[in-house]
């Protein structure tokens, strides 16, 4: 038998009665402090709050009435007569011992860094890989719609330039990506200045403002397979799952910090500034280099447009090739690396 | 001012509906008759506090220890189940809040069914995955989606609120929402679209709206809560903040140009891209102090002119919230849950629940258990919470 003291609320009005609770058996007899019995309920009608902290428990009977109490140890006692939920229990269990808090805390930073480092971006690489052409092609064309309502104008290119960058871009992507298809045009535009975008579909695009600052073919070739290889490695499309994904993970941490007018106001701009990553770049910038290397004709070429690039763009809109680029001198730098490591890995074979 | 007593539900008020026809009464729907008790004659003014009226000040008992840990075994259960956790994580997280928040010694209680969460949010995952799609295949009709998200935020709004009302109690009679769908899209959608059109005048008229359609619709048991705030005192206080403001922005400006100023004469290169970013981030920084001040001066004069133009029944309430504390509290809460990467949200949350709570005080002529519950006549508590299961923080 337990015996203990609470406060009883019929549902009805606002005042509270002092009562005691006795739990006889399976039944639970309420009786006011004088000894009158108010109300039998089993304790199997009953439904108790679930312990949290060092909160009062609550009681509902089947009528409406709830007795509130805060003793703890008594109220314990009864839920576990009364086989209480076994979820909350359990949640409960974690919350009161501060090694399993630790335990979680741990957990919750090693899987939020699985997520965000290997789970989300190898999730969005293999839907990326496995989406339809259509759908691909269809996501292209709105997205060039919109470039070309907001910033691009038609070439004004000689025809004959036109033809051989498109005559070495032909054999270029046949090299690199076998079989796939791929396009090449150009736009011209005083807005974004020298700079090259990449279509999910293979839709390579080429400001005439880049031809201009380029001093040498090879030099735009560097460019056109860094973006083939945004291509072939679908790093547009994987962008925006990857940003989408670690979005919905943030947001879903600190839930309590952010409202829904919030959220509405962020997604949005969020999709849109959803650039390539670092790690992107680097890969597509380590195609081209190699492609170079392979050629013959050394990534000095590709270095040299790239720091010419970076004196003369002026904004950097999304999908650009400079957007969240790691600056010019870093991948310069990467690229002049990768350049001697080859010399020296091909001359120790030779030997 | 006459109460007015519905026969047929037991709601009481001192609301006038200044049509003048019937009182209809908002909970039921029948007439409203005039009670046979009547107050002294009333005015808006807080002096008048007769001088048997008891005082209550809340008392909230959360520990930043145990919220803590509550938190961080909620938000990791939310994590490893994808989300799905994230109802029970939110009933709880809420709960704890209600529980630690007493009122003559006696808890708020948060009820809200999970599941119901759940169904809630997972209606609203599925309007953002819809939007998404759209985003990703035809991005020129996104900006359609964005605006069926604006035409049914008021509805979420409304029925956010009806549901945290429902499910919230203290004594064991719970809260009620009486406001309707119609005034929340008056709210919601055409003033923001007058906004604009007013250049942005309208925004203090707006912010008093928002403000009464709370304070005004809010019910405990069978008591409506009545507002008698005027938007004129709401002008005065964004004409204040915005004065504040201002001079704050001046004051900062030539403070910090002159020390720009300076520096940049010592300095060999003023063009060198990482002194030219330092600045920058100093007056970003000086920024969101200044619009944090700003922030909390409006919050702290319009919540404690809220709740002193409040009755609730025969209660009264004073706020005495400072804009100079909020925004310390603020501002300190920002650098705590940066410089912890996330982790004193907990921690902060608690302190400013607190500072906010100390800051009530209610006042009563009669004790606090004379309030009757609302009856409800046809619709079960079950059917309720199965159509309104949106819980979202609302920033009102
Ligand atoms: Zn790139």
């Amino acid at each position: 038998m337990i015996m203990f003291k609470a406060s009883y609320f019929d549902g009805k009005r606002s005042c509270g009665l002092p009562v005691y609770i006795n739990l006889q058996g399976a039944t639970i007899y309420i009786q006011s402090e004088d000894g009158l019995p108010l109300l039998s309920v089993p304790l199997r009608e009953c439904e108790i709050s679930p312990p949290l902290g060092k909160t009062s428990r609550t009681i509902r009977f089947p009528n409406g009435a709830q007795c509130e109490t805060v003793d703890l140890a008594a109220v314990e006692t009864l839920w576990k007569n009364h086989g209480g939920k076994s979820l909350m229990n359990f949640v409960n269990c974690l919350e009161s011992r501060w090694k399993m808090v630790g335990i979680c805390l741990i957990g919750l930073v090693i899987f939020v860094l699985i997520l965000s480092k290997y789970a989300i971006p190898l999730a969005s690489k293999k839907i990326a890989f496995s989406l339809p052409h259509h759908l691909t092609d269809e996501l292209s064309r709105s997205t060039l719609e919109i470039l070309d309502y907001k910033y691009l104008k038609t070439s004004v290119l000689d025809d004959k330039v036109k033809n051989e960058l498109k005559d070495i871009f032909f054999v270029l992507h046949e090299e690199i990506d076998p079989g796939s298809y791929y396009r090449l045009e150009f736009r011209k535009s005083p807005l974004i200045g020298p700079n090259a975008f990449a279509l999910p579909s293979g839709l390579i695009l080429i400001t005439d403002e880049l031809v201009e600052i380029s001093q040498d073919n090879k030099e735009l070739i560097g460019i056109m397979a860094h973006e083939v290889a945004h291509v072939k490695y679908r790093h547009g499309l994987r962008s925006v799952f990857q940003n989408s994904g670690i979005f919905l993970l943030i947001s879903s941490l600190f839930g309590d910090v952010t409202s829904i007018t919030s959220i509405g106001a962020t997604l949005p701009t969020l999709l849109a500034r959803s650039g390539y990553s670092r790690e992107f770049e680097r890969e597509a910038d380590q195609t081209a280099g190699l492609y170079l290397i392979q050629k013959g004709w050394s990534t000095k070429p590709y270095q040299h447009i790239l720091m010419r690039i970076t004196k003369n763009v002026h904004s950097y809109p999304e999908e650009s090739v400079f957007s969240s680029h790691p600056i010019a001198q870093e991948r310069v730098f990467d690229l002049q690396k990768l350049e001697d490591n080859k010399i020296i890995k091909d001359t120790l074979i030779k030997n | 001012m006459d109460n007015l007593i519905c026969k047929n539900c037991g709601l009481s008020t001192s609301k006038v509906d200044l049509k003048g026809i019937s009182h209809i009464c908002p909970g039921c729907g029948s007439s409203l008759e005039t009670e046979v008790y009547k107050k002294e004659n009333g005015t808006d003014d807080i002096q008048m506090q007769s001088e048997e009226s008891r005082l209550y000040y809340p008392r909230f008992t959360g520990s930043a220890n145990e919220y803590f840990k509550i938190w961080i075994v909620n938000t990791f259960l939310t994590i490893i189940t994808l989300g799905i956790y994230a109802a029970w994580a939110k009933v709880r997280n809420r709960q704890y809040i209600y529980k630690n928040t007493l009122l003559d010694d006696q808890p708020f209680e948060y009820t809200a069914n999970p599941v119901a969460i759940l169904k809630g949010n997972l209606i609203v995952a599925s309007g953002a995955i819809i939007y998404f799609l759209t985003y990703f295949y035809k991005p020129m009709y996104s900006a359609i989606v964005v605006g069926l998200f604006y035409l049914i935020l008021p509805f979420l709004i409304f029925k956010s609120l009806k549901f945290i009302a429902h499910n919230s109690a203290y004594r064991n009679i719970r809260f009620r929402f009486l406001g309707n769908m119609k005034e929340s899209y008056r709210i919601y959608i055409f003033y923001p679209i007058l906004i604009l059109f007013t250049l942005g005048l309208i925004i203090p008229y707006w912010a008093f709206k928002k403000k009464e359609y709370f304070f005004n619709n809010f019910a405990f048991g069978a008591t409506a809560n009545s507002f008698n705030g005027k938007a004129k005192r709401f002008y005065k206080i964004y004409l204040s903040a915005f004065v504040i403001f201002i001079i704050s922005i001046l004051i900062l400006g030539f403070i910090f140009f002159t020390v720009l100023i300076k520096s940049g004469l010592t300095s060999a290169d003023v063009s060198n891209k990482s002194f030219i970013m330092k600045n920058v981030i100093i007056a970003y920084a000086l920024m969101i102090v200044v619009v944090t001040y700003f922030q909390q001066f409006i919050y702290a004069r319009i919540t404690n002119y809220c709740w002193e133009h409040s009755n609730l029944g025969s209660l009264r309430f004073r706020s005495t919230l400072k804009a100079g504390t909020l925004f310390f509290i603020r501002i300190t809460n920002i650098l705590a849950i940066i410089l912890s990467i996330g982790l004193l949200i907990p921690w902060a949350k608690i302190r400013k629940t607190r500072y906010i709570l100390n800051n009530i005080t209610i006042m009563s002529e009669k004790e606090l258990d004379d309030f009757k519950a609302f009856i409800e006549s046809d619709v079960s508590a079950y059917g309720v919470s199965a159509t309104e299961a949106f819980d979202f923080d609302i920033g009102l």
